[in-house]
C-alpha cells in the first residue's frame, strides 16, 4: 500500500502540449544538423537534399513521441526505415565498386569484405587465444572497417544495452515492417522453448569459429546475406550456402514475420541479440512491470514484438534478459503498468522521466547511427529518380 | 638422457599446441558438458572420462597407424576420408547425447552418473567416453605434428609413449573446461545446450559428408 501513496506520476501515455513538446525535440534537431551536415559529408545537391530530409524525419519523429507519449509506433517507422534503405544504399555502393553483390573469395583474401555487426560475439575467443581477428576485412582502412564498427557498437551498447536491436541494428527494420503488415497474428501459439535458439545458436558459433577460425555465422546462418552480400558461388557447396541464406531470409525475416506479427529472426535465430541481451545487465535502462498496476491481462506480452515477456516474468515484474526497450508493451498496457525504469532508483520514480533519458540517448545514437544509413539509402533512391 | 628429451619434447609439443586442441575439441565438449549435472566431482568425472577415451583414441590410431606405415605418409585423400568418417560419427554421437540428455535435471537431482547413450540397457556407455574417443582419431594439425615427430622414433612402444607425453601436454589446457560447473543448470541452460549440440552436430554432419564426397567445405 505504501508503493501505491507514492503512485501518482506523470503517465506515460499523457500527450504534451505542443510547446513542451518543441523544446524537448529542440536538442535532438539541433543534433541531427551537426550529425547530417558535419564538415566531411558529401556536399552535392541529391546529398544535401537527403541528409535534410533525414533531419527532418529524425526530428519529426521525435517531436511525435515527445507530443503524444508513445514510443513504439514512431520508433517503427525510423526503424523500418533503416531496415529497408540499408540495403537501397548498401548494395548500390557494392555495385559501384564491385560491379556485384557477390563476394568473391579473392576479396576476402584481399581483406575488403565490410565489416558488419553480427560477427563481433564470435570474433572473442579466437582473439583471446591468438590475438587474431578472424574476419576478412580491414581494421581500418574504410568506414565499414573493423574497428570504426566496433567502437560504435561499443559506445552504443553500454549506454544501450539491447536497446542496439531496436535502435540501431540495420538489419531488424525489414521484419519489423513485414511484421506490422497483418492486422492481427495467424500463428498465435509460439513454443517458449524457441526463445532459447538465439544462446544455442550463439554457443555453437563461438565454438565452431573458434574451432575452424572462420566467422562461421557469416559462413553459413546470415539470413541477411540474401539481401547484402551473397557468396560468389563457384561450386555446388556455394550454390547451397546462398540457398541457406535465402530460405532463412524467406522463412524468418518475411514469412513468419508475417504469420506471427513478431520479430522471429532476432527472437528465434540471431546470436547477436543474444549476445546483446548480457549488455542489459549493464545499462541503466531498463523496462520494468508495475505489480501495484498490473492486471495480468497479458496485453503487453501479446504486444512485445521479441516475445521478451512471460508470464513468469510478469508476475515478478521484469521483462525477460532479452527486452530490447522498444516501448511496445509500456505504449500497450492499458494500465500503465509497464515503465521505464533507470536502475537504482525506485520503481515509482517518475517513469516519463527514465523514458525521456532512455529515449535521448537512443535517439542521439539513431540519429549518429542510422541517420546516415537512411540518408545514403535516400542518396540512392534520388540518384535513381533523377 | 635421450628419451628424457624426446618425451620432453613430444610434452612441450602438447603445452604449445593445446589451444588448438582446445579449440578443435571445444564444440563436441562445451555443450555436453553443459547438459551434464551441476558440480564440481560430476564435471571432473566427465572430463577424465573424456580425457582417457581420448587417449584411448590416441593410442588406437598411433598404433594402426604405425603397423601400417601410414602415420608420417599418410595420403591427402585419406586423411580427407578419416576426418569425413570422424565427423559424421561425432554427428550422430552428438545427436543421441542432445536426446538422450532431455531428461537431466538441474542441481537437486541427486543422480551421479554421467548422460549415458544407447537404448538397451547393457549397450549404454557414457557419452563423454564416445566423445572423446571420437575426438582421438579427428587428425587436427597438432595431432598431424606429434605423428610425424612419433614416426622417426625407434620402436612402437617409443611412439606410443611420445603420443601418451604429447596428450599430457596437451590434456593441461582442457582444465579451464571445469569452470563449466559453475554454470548453474535449469531447464533454460539444458535446453540450450542440447540445441547447441543439434546444430554442432548438424554442421559435422554436413561437413563429413561434403569430406566424404570429396568436396571442399567452402562454396567460393
Amino acid at each position: 500500500m505504501a508503493t501505491k501513496a507514492c503512485m501518482p506520476r506523470l503517465a506515460p501515455a499523457t500527450p504534451r502540449s505542443t510547446f513542451r513538446a518543441l523544446l524537448l525535440t529542440l536538442p535532438i534537431a539541433i543534433w541531427s544538423l551537426l550529425m547530417l551536415f558535419h564538415p566531411g559529408t558529401p556536399t552535392d545537391p541529391k546529398s544535401r537534399i537527403a541528409a535534410a530530409m533525414t533531419a527532418v524525419f529524425m526530428t519529426v519523429l521525435f517531436f511525435m513521441m515527445m507530443r503524444t507519449g508513445k514510443t513504439y509506433r514512431w520508433r517503427r517507422y525510423f526503424f523500418v526505415s533503416l531496415g529497408f534503405l540499408f540495403p537501397v544504399g548498401f548494395i548500390y555502393n557494392l555495385i559501384l565498386v564491385r560491379g556485384t553483390m557477390g563476394i568473391p573469395i579473392e576479396e576476402m583474401i584481399a581483406g575488403r569484405t565490410p565489416f558488419c555487426f553480427l560477427p563481433i560475439p564470435l570474433l572473442i575467443l579466437p582473439a583471446a587465444l591468438t590475438k587474431t581477428i578472424i574476419f576478412p576485412g580491414s581494421i581500418a582502412a574504410s568506414r565499414y572497417a573493423i574497428a570504426g564498427m566496433m567502437g560504435l557498437w561499443l559506445a552504443i551498447t553500454l549506454v544501450l544495452g539491447k536497446g542496439w536491436c531496436a535502435y540501431a541494428c540495420f538489419f531488424g527494420g525489414i521484419e519489423e515492417g513485414m511484421a506490422a503488415i497483418p492486422k492481427r497474428a495467424r500463428i498465435r501459439k509460439i513454443d517458449p522453448r524457441l526463445r532459447y535458439g538465439p544462446w544455442a545458436v550463439l554457443l555453437a558459433t563461438m565454438l565452431l569459429s573458434l574451432a575452424l577460425f572462420d566467422s562461421v555465422y557469416c559462413t553459413w546462418l546470415c539470413p541477411f546475406k540474401a539481401v547484402t552480400e551473397y557468396v560468389t558461388a563457384r561450386n555446388t557447396l556455394g550454390l547451397i550456402q546462398n540457398g541457406v541464406f535465402i530460405l532463412l531470409f524467406a522463412a524468418l525475416v518475411v514469412v513468419l514475420p508475417l504469420l506471427t506479427k513478431k520479430r522471429t529472426q532476432c527472437s528465434f535465430l540471431c546470436p547477436f541479440g543474444a549476445f546483446q541481451s548480457i549488455f542489459n545487465k549493464i545499462s541503466a535502462f531498463e523496462v520494468k512491470i508495475d505489480r501495484t498496476r498490473c492486471k495480468s491481462c497479458g496485453v503487453c506480452q501479446n504486444a512485445c514484438p521479441n516475445l521478451s515477456l512471460s508470464k513468469e516474468s510478469i508476475a515478478q515484474g521484469e521483462t525477460l534478459l532479452s527486452c530490447m526497450k522498444c516501448g511496445a508493451c509500456v505504449d500497450a498496457c492499458p494500465h500503465q503498468a509497464a515503465v521505464w525504469h533507470i536502475k537504482g532508483t525506485e520503481l515509482a520514480w517518475k517513469p516519463e522521466r527514465a523514458r525521456l533519458m532512455f529515449l535521448y540517448a537512443a535517439w542521439a545514437m539513431a540519429v549518429m547511427f542510422g541517420g546516415s544509413i537512411i540518408a545514403q539509402g535516400l542518396v540512392t533512391i534520388l540518384h535513381f529518380l533523377a | 638422457m635421450l628419451a628424457f628429451a624426446v618425451f620432453g619434447e613430444a610434452l612441450t609439443l602438447g603445452l604449445v599446441s593445446g589451444p588448438a586442441c582446445m579449440a578443435a575439441c571445444g564444440p563436441v565438449l562445451v555443450s555436453p558438458l553443459l547438459a551434464e549435472q551441476t558440480g564440481l566431482r560430476h564435471h571432473l568425472r566427465f572430463l577424465s572420462t573424456f580425457l582417457g577415451a581420448r587417449l584411448l583414441g590416441y593410442l588406437l590410431f598411433a598404433a594402426v597407424a604405425w603397423e601400417i606405415g601410414a602415420l608420417v605418409s599418410m595420403p591427402l585423400s585419406s586423411r580427407v576420408l578419416v576426418m569425413g568418417a570422424v565427423n559424421v560419427l561425432l554427428a550422430g554421437v552428438l545427436f543421441w547425447y542432445a536426446y538422450s540428455a532431455r531428461q537431466i535435471c538441474g542441481s537437486s537431482c541427486s543422480s551421479s552418473k554421467l548422460v549415458n547413450i544407447g537404448t538397451a540397457k547393457e549397450s549404454r556407455v557414457p557419452g563423454a567416453a564416445v566423445l572423446g574417443f571420437l575426438t582421438g582419431f579427428s587428425l587436427c594439425p597438432p595431432f598431424v605434428a606429434a605423428g610425424v615427430r612419433a614416426a622417426e622414433l625407434g620402436s612402437v612402444t617409443q611412439a606410443l609413449l611420445f603420443f601418451i607425453f604429447f596428450f599430457v601436454g596437451t590434456s593441461v589446457w582442457f582444465v579451464p573446461f571445469i569452470g563449466i560447473s559453475c554454470v548453474a543448470r535449469n531447464h533454460a541452460v539444458i535446453t540450450v545446450a542440447r540445441m547447441t549440440m543439434a546444430l554442432i552436430a548438424l554442421y559435422y554432419l554436413f561437413l563429413g559428408i561434403a569430406m566424404l564426397m570429396g568436396r571442399k567445405g567452402y562454396g567460393y
